[in-house]
């Protein structure tokens, strides 16, 4: 009803104009789309009509500069991929190059392995929690709450390896040096700090309902969709197949270390979902370190002492699965002999992620396109390559 | 409220375990009637097969029930000059937990592969990494333009020929190998 007496209120039916589809380009320079990722909207209206990803704006030929360098300075371009998660993706590198060369790791060093991989995906999550609350609307509280947190595991990073994003910590046959002699206590104060940031997040922003309004049956996905897209991580679990490669294809030491894989029976694939999905990994995760922190020798080598000055790897090939931060993180090695690389091939999830992002927001607001591009973590330097 | 994320696992559906590939060799071999050689590599069963044969051994992969390969992981371009290319396609399948590689070699001159869109969507933007790093034609690809290059340069710039300073070549800071042009 107006509230203007005389005037005749069209419905939607009656109501007819003749529009027209507008493009919308977003980025590559914009805060919405945590990097340097482009794409152009269609929308009629306010309701996208088609959508193209742009990427490449941050490609710096990771796979060619690793062919070129030797097996063990090439780690230092791996840790740039998801430069969220350094230690994860440093992991899965050099797991590569160990299948390769059949190359054994000290007990203490996989375990102090898993320990900072561990950290980093906790890392990791924080940074999606505070930006997405930050896409939705809580403008700069969640991201602040999770700096907070980012800020001591960076600490700690510092104090074990000496640089806090890129800290090329992990070695071939082991890690770079033993943990400081304080490490147990402070990871341990750390965990309960970490604790607290989880939930202190997770009040501000499940406890609100314009929050879980916002994201709730927001494009919604089956598993048999989503793994024909290729989506992995927790996009995929947020469908409700609990498929985790940590479990499928135990690697490491996580086939000593009990976790769960959160699943509730009415998840859908939403963005709230996956937003939910990530908030409880990073519980589970806080359980595996705890168990490291138990389980792992007291004293003991960090590195394989047998290793050559220069590493050469004889012909053969492999093809390495890692449960990254945003999902399946491969690496796919080739080796003919000599100390280069012939072949290595990342399968960033993030990449395989983003693919399926056209399909997600065709027919969903201009404002929630926004949203589900948060929901899917993309990191642009694990993107790009 | 009832959002509250305390993880829970009563009542989880089973999710697939990895299988042993001795099991998976078998099940391949019996697929028949299209030549091909399985072996393995340090982590997988390799499945070496001509590029027109393809497509069938992707019709049985996707579709026999005892192999169910229902997620391409990945897709790898490898020069192998001077014999030509080489292209690695990983499968993994959430019904039965088998993983294979499959080889594809092209010969030199003529890198044409057909397209695995139809049977797997996430191919998508895995043959177009192919196509601009390597010079693959994927034939049967609805949209082959360049993904992470630049759309108007034509380059291939992971195949061994191509020199790791190019970009320096072309803006005369460095100087090229004889004869290299872009």
């Amino acid at each position: 009803m107006s509230i203007w007496p005389d005037e005749k209120v069209l419905t939607p039916g009656e109501a007819e104009f003749d529009t027209v589809d507008m493009t919308i380009n977003i980025g590559p320079q914009h805060p919405a789309t945590h990097g340097v990722f482009r794409m152009i909207l269609r929308v009629d209206g306010e309701v996208v009509v088609d959508c193209e990803p742009y990427i490449g704006y941050l490609h710096r030929g990771l796979e060619k500069l690793t062919e070129a360098n030797d097996y063990r300075q090439a780690m230092g371009y791996w840790d740039r991929t998801d430069y969220l998660a350094g230690m994860a993706c440093e992991h899965a590198y050099v797991m590569a190059v160990e299948a390769l060369a059949q190359i054994e790791v000290p007990e203490r060093a996989e375990y102090i392995r898993v320990i900072m991989a561990e950290l980093s995906r906790i890392n990791s999550h924080f940074l999606f929690l505070g930006a997405f609350g930050a896409d939705v609307g809580s403008f700069g509280t969640s991201f602040i709450y999770a700096w907070r947190e980012r800020e001591r595991i960076y600490d700690l990073f510092e104090e074990v390896a000496g640089d806090r994003m890129f800290p090329t910590y992990m070695r071939v046959g082991g890690v770079a040096m033993d943990l400081p002699d304080n490490f147990e206590q402070r990871c341990r104060w750390l965990l309960g700090s970490i604790r607290q940031g989880i939930e202190d997040l997770d009040g501000l922003l499940t406890g609100n309902e314009i929050f879980v309004e916002r994201c709730r049956n927001l494009a919604p996905m089956t598993s048999e969709r989503a793994i024909a897209l290729g989506i992995t991580g927790p996009i995929l679990r947020s469908t409700g197949l609990p498929w985790d490669l940590r479990k499928a294809e135990p690697y490491s030491v996580y086939d000593r270390i009990k976790f769960d894989i959160p699943w509730r029976p009415d998840l859908q694939g939403d963005v709230f979902d996956r937003f939910w999905m990530r908030l409880s990994e990073m519980y589970q995760s806080a359980r595996i370190i705890e168990q490291c922190l138990e389980q792992m020798p007291k004293g003991g080598l960090v590195l394989n002492p047998d290793l050559p000055k220069t590493l050469r790897v004889d012909n053969g090939e492999a093809y390495i699965r890692y449960e990254g931060t945003k999902g399946e993180y491969g690496v796919y090695a080739m080796s003919k002999g000599g100390n280069k690389p012939y072949r290595m091939k990342l399968r960033s999830p993030s990449f395989c992620n983003l693919s399926a992002l056209r399909e997600m927001v065709i027919g969903s607001y201009v404002a929630d396109a926004i949203i589900i591009l948060g929901s899917l973590d993309i990191v642009l330097g694990e993107v790009d390559k | 409220m009832s959002n509250k994320a305390p993880a829970r696992s009563g009542g989880l559906p089973p999710a697939a375990r990895q299988r042993p590939r001795a099991d998976l060799a078998a099940l391949v071999r019996k697929i028949g009637s299209i030549p091909f050689e399985v072996s393995e590599t340090r982590t997988d069963v390799d499945v070496r097969i001509a590029p027109e044969h393809l497509l069938a051994l992707v019709d049985a992969l996707h579709n026999r029930h005892e192999l169910a390969f229902d997620y391409l992981r990945n897709i790898s371009g490898v020069d192998q000059s001077p014999e030509g290319m080489e292209l690695k396609y990983h499968f993994y399948s959430f019904k039965t937990g088998y993983a294979l590689q499959v080889t594809v070699p092209t010969a030199t001159g003529h890198p044409h592969v057909p397209s695995l869109t139809g049977h797997y969507p996430a191919a998508d933007w895995h043959e177009r990494e192919a196509a601009e790093m390597f010079g693959f034609v994927f034939d049967g690809h609805p949209n082959l333009r360049n993904l992470l290059l630049e759309e108007d340069i034509h380059i291939h710039p992971l195949l061994k020929a191509h020199p790791l300073q190019a970009a320096e070549i072309l803006q005369g800071i460095e100087s090229g190998p004889p004869g290299f042009t872009i």
